[in-house]
């Protein structure tokens, strides 16, 4: 990740270093030229020393001619010492251009001593000193002369030289405001460049927030940059994918709470119903039991009791529908149904109970065994002239009580058996209470919440038993589940 | 738009680009280079040729001569001189020649005192040799090794012989010289007295003048107010030549007289391809140099000790007006 501070530091070092680079080569540029014009005004020093020294000497030379003490004498002396080493300078200024007059220089000055040296050991008053002191004036004169033939040659020699530096400085301004104008535009390129890269990300992003002001979370925030926006962006996204995610759950959460509410009318409802439904019941109970006392007080005890039966029967299946029942209660309801049943039948349906009392305490679902002897006799009995008789029997094992519900009757099919137990609801031929043996074996299973807590044994022309199988200690779940209910 | 802009950001680009490049490869070349400095000291002898006349034909194909030998021989040659015949100059730079300790002295010889003076006591005193070329002054007064260039005396002889042969043996023959008397001239005057003389009936009438152009006028203005009746001049001197002429085509006709000189003055060649002038004594100026360079350096060689006193004589002829 190249951060946005990393960038403008490399921006800026970049600029350094181009404005160094640029700095460096011009300052060395004029270092260069610098010590170049030194040079050339050192030759023009240098001459001009000779110069100047060798009229020192021949001013020395006089003083002492006319003097000739030994302070003039020292002086002269001082002043060719101080020639004899401009002579030495000059040689620094020979060149190929001006090699032969530079000798011819450097002799003048070696005369200028020769003569003077001479002069200092003649008389002096004498032809001879006379004739010498002018020679070294002329001396003196040819090498002023010859500086300034000198000068004059350093200045055609070097002419070019001249005019170059003239040129290149010229040059040298030039290539500044070139160079000045490509930097700046480089510069403004690379800084409006720079900036761009810091500005679209960003305005992405606001796009994006003003988009998610909108309340469009559904689009996704893409920055491709490498840097500190960028991860801005990736968590700015993610913070609306984790909001739109959010409202999801919040939309799906109403519309569970919505159906709750629809689902809480519709009990509501339904319990409304159900107590609507009780009244009438009720109202056909009582009427049951005046029909009874009516009965029994016109003589007809017989109907009384059926009466009351149903009455009992009726006040049973509406009470005890949704609870757990002793099979004690069971086998009492079961016999007064047989009652009724009997009533009808008379001598063609006999009932058989071989009971052990020692365990019809045990929990069992209200209307588990009516529905299955409804059936019993529907089918075992009713069909047939002779009647059928129908076997209760409780047996007592360790875990279990185990509940047979036989009958001699023409059997039942394996088909059909297999559908009764796979739960499926059964075409019921002819009547029945309307609680079906497929809703007794549901409630069976998922009261005791085991499979195989009935099974039905079937011989064709022989008969069918019914075995429920109904542990001692059942699950609590449902037993739970159903006290709460 | 925005590759319009494109182009032409990138046109300004290259082109400062184009620009930077320019001018840095004007700034950045080295060809500012002083010129080289020499270290060691060149071993070819330092040489100078110093003349009164620079910048004449003849003097300039002597000095051509002479640089060419110079370079051939590995020396350096400089080439000093005064303008139009000045002798204070001249004799300064012959001071200033020896002072300046060359390895040898190549000259037009000066025919006076100081002169002499500086070769024979200057340059003798610092060892320096000096060689004359095309006009010599005589050995024993100036001391110098040698000279080169045309034998006077012949040359002398030579013009005289021409101007007998166009002339015939009888006749005013007037000799224009410098009243100094230089020796060249001297010798000339020799030469042609000698040729002369034999034929009795040719006068020799001399006139001397000083070698300023008012002088020469003045001179030729006198000699022909007094004798009307020459037939011919000659002129020792060749720098007299132009006012000579100039003064007689002011008179008269030029072409009835018999003109002659030599052809170490300006105005000789041309005259004579005027036709104002009958002959030109031809001398040989770029052998003069040539030689005296020569044997100079084999003097300083030490392979011809001593040179040749009398001299190297060089080729002389005579050039015709090829009109006539």
């Amino acid at each position: 990740m190249i951060s946005i501070r990393k960038k403008i530091l490399i921006l800026t070092t970049v600029v350094i270093v181009i404005m160094s680079i640029i700095w460096i080569t011009l300052t060395f540029y004029n270092y260069k030229t610098q010590v170049k014009y030194n040079e050339i005004l050192n030759r023009y020093l240098i001459l001009n020393d000779v110069s100047r020294s060798s009229n020192q000497v021949i001013t020395d030379l006089n003083n002492y001619m006319i003097h000739p003490t030994i302070d003039n004498l020292e002086k002269l002396e001082l002043s060719k010492k101080v020639l004899g080493s401009a002579k030495y300078e000059v040689f620094k200024v020979r060149n190929v251009e001006n090699h032969f007059t530079l000798t011819n220089y450097i002799n003048l000055m070696d005369s200028l001593i020769e003569t003077t040296d001479r002069l200092i050991g003649l008389e002096r008053e004498s032809e001879a000193a006379v004739k010498d002191l002018a020679e070294t004036t002329r001396i003196g004169n040819y090498i002023s002369e010859m500086t300034l033939t000198l000068i004059d040659m350093e200045l055609k020699t070097h002419e070019p030289f001249y005019r170059g530096i003239m040129e290149h400085s010229i040059e040298l301004v030039k290539l500044g405001i070139w160079m000045i104008l490509l930097t700046s535009l480089l510069l403004l390129l690379v800084t409006y460049w720079f900036s761009l890269s810091i500005t679209r990300p960003v305005q992405q992003l606001t796009e994006a927030a003003s988009e998610l002001s909108k309340g469009r979370f559904d689009k996704g925030i893409t920055v491709k940059t490498n840097d500190e926006i960028a991860f801005l962006a990736k968590t700015f996204d993610h913070m609306r994918s984790n909001i739109n995610n959010l409202i999801q759950q919040i939309k799906e959460t109403a519309k569970l709470e919505y159906e709750l509410q629809q689902n809480k009318i519709l009990l509501q409802e339904s319990h409304f119903r159900s107590l609507q439904s009780q009244i009438n019941p009720h109202f056909l109970f009582n009427t049951l039991n005046t029909l009874s006392k009516k009965a029994y007080l016109e003589g007809s005890e017989e109907i009384s009791d059926l009466l009351v039966s149903v009455a009992d029967l009726l006040r049973y299946n509406l009470k005890q529908i949704d609870r757990s029942v002793t099979l004690r209660d069971e086998l009492m309801i079961v016999k007064q149904y047989m009652e009724i049943q009997k009533a009808r039948f008379t001598d063609r349906l006999q009932l058989k109970l071989e009971i052990d009392y020692s365990c019809i305490d045990v929990e069992i679902p209200a209307l588990t065994l009516q529905p299955i002897i409804e059936n019993a006799v529907i089918y075992a009995v009713e069909p047939r002239v002779d009647g059928g008789v129908i076997t209760i029997r409780v047996k007592n094992e360790s875990h279990f009580v185990i509940v047979e519900i036989a009958d001699d009757g023409i059997g039942m099919q394996e088909e059909k058996i297999t559908q009764i137990l796979n739960e499926r609801q059964v075409q019921s031929e002819g009547h029945s209470t309307g609680i079906g043996f497929s809703n007794v074996v549901k409630r069976l299973r998922l009261f005791y919440e085991r499979d195989d807590v009935i099974a039905i044994e079937s011989a064709l022309e022989i008969g069918t038993t019914v075995l429920l199988k109904i542990p001692k200690k059942r699950g609590e779940k449902y037993d739970k589940a159903l006290n709460s209910g | 738009m925005q590759k319009y802009m494109y182009i032409v950001l990138g046109i300004v680009f290259v082109s400062l680009c184009y620009l930077i490049f320019v001018t840095a490869n004007i700034v950045f070349s080295n060809d500012l280079e002083l010129p080289k400095a020499k270290k060691v000291t060149d071993t070819g002898y330092r040489l100078v040729f110093i003349t009164r006349d620079m910048d004449t034909t003849f003097w300039n194909k002597v000095s051509k001569g002479a640089a060419e030998q110079a370079e051939k021989e590995g020396a350096s040659l400089e080439i000093w001189g005064s303008y139009s015949n000045n002798p204070e100059e001249f004799l300064k730079k012959l001071e200033l020649a020896i002072h300046s300790k060359m390895d040898g002295i190549i000259i037009q010889g000066f025919d006076t005192n100081e002169f002499k003076e500086l070769t024979k006591v200057k340059a003798a005193f610092y060892g320096i040799p000096i060689v004359t070329v095309a006009n010599d002054v005589p050995m024993k007064e100036s001391l110098r090794r040698t000279y080169v260039g045309s034998n006077q005396f012949q040359a002398g002889n030579l013009i005289a012989s021409q101007l007998l042969h166009d002339m015939g043996v009888k006749g005013n023959v007037v000799l224009v010289y410098d009243s100094q008397q230089e020796y060249y001239q001297q010798e000339r005057l020799n030469g042609i007295k000698h040729a002369l003389s034999k034929y009795p009936g040719i006068k020799m009438l001399h006139a001397k003048t000083s070698e300023s152009r008012d002088q020469v006028i003045a001179t030729m203005r006198g000699v022909l107010n007094e004798m009307p009746d020459v037939d011919a001049f000659i002129a020792l001197n060749a720098n007299m030549i132009g006012p000579m002429v100039q003064e007689i085509s002011k008179r008269s006709q030029v072409d009835p007289y018999f003109i002659y000189t030599f052809d170490d003055g300006p105005d000789s060649l041309p005259l004579l391809a005027e036709g104002k002038i009958d002959g030109v004594l031809k001398q040989d100026p770029e052998k003069m140099g040539e030689i005296s360079v020569q044997q100079l350096i084999k003097w300083l060689n030490g392979e011809t000790v001593p040179l040749d006193i009398n001299g190297y004589f060089t080729n002389i002829q005579i050039l015709k007006d090829e009109k006539k």
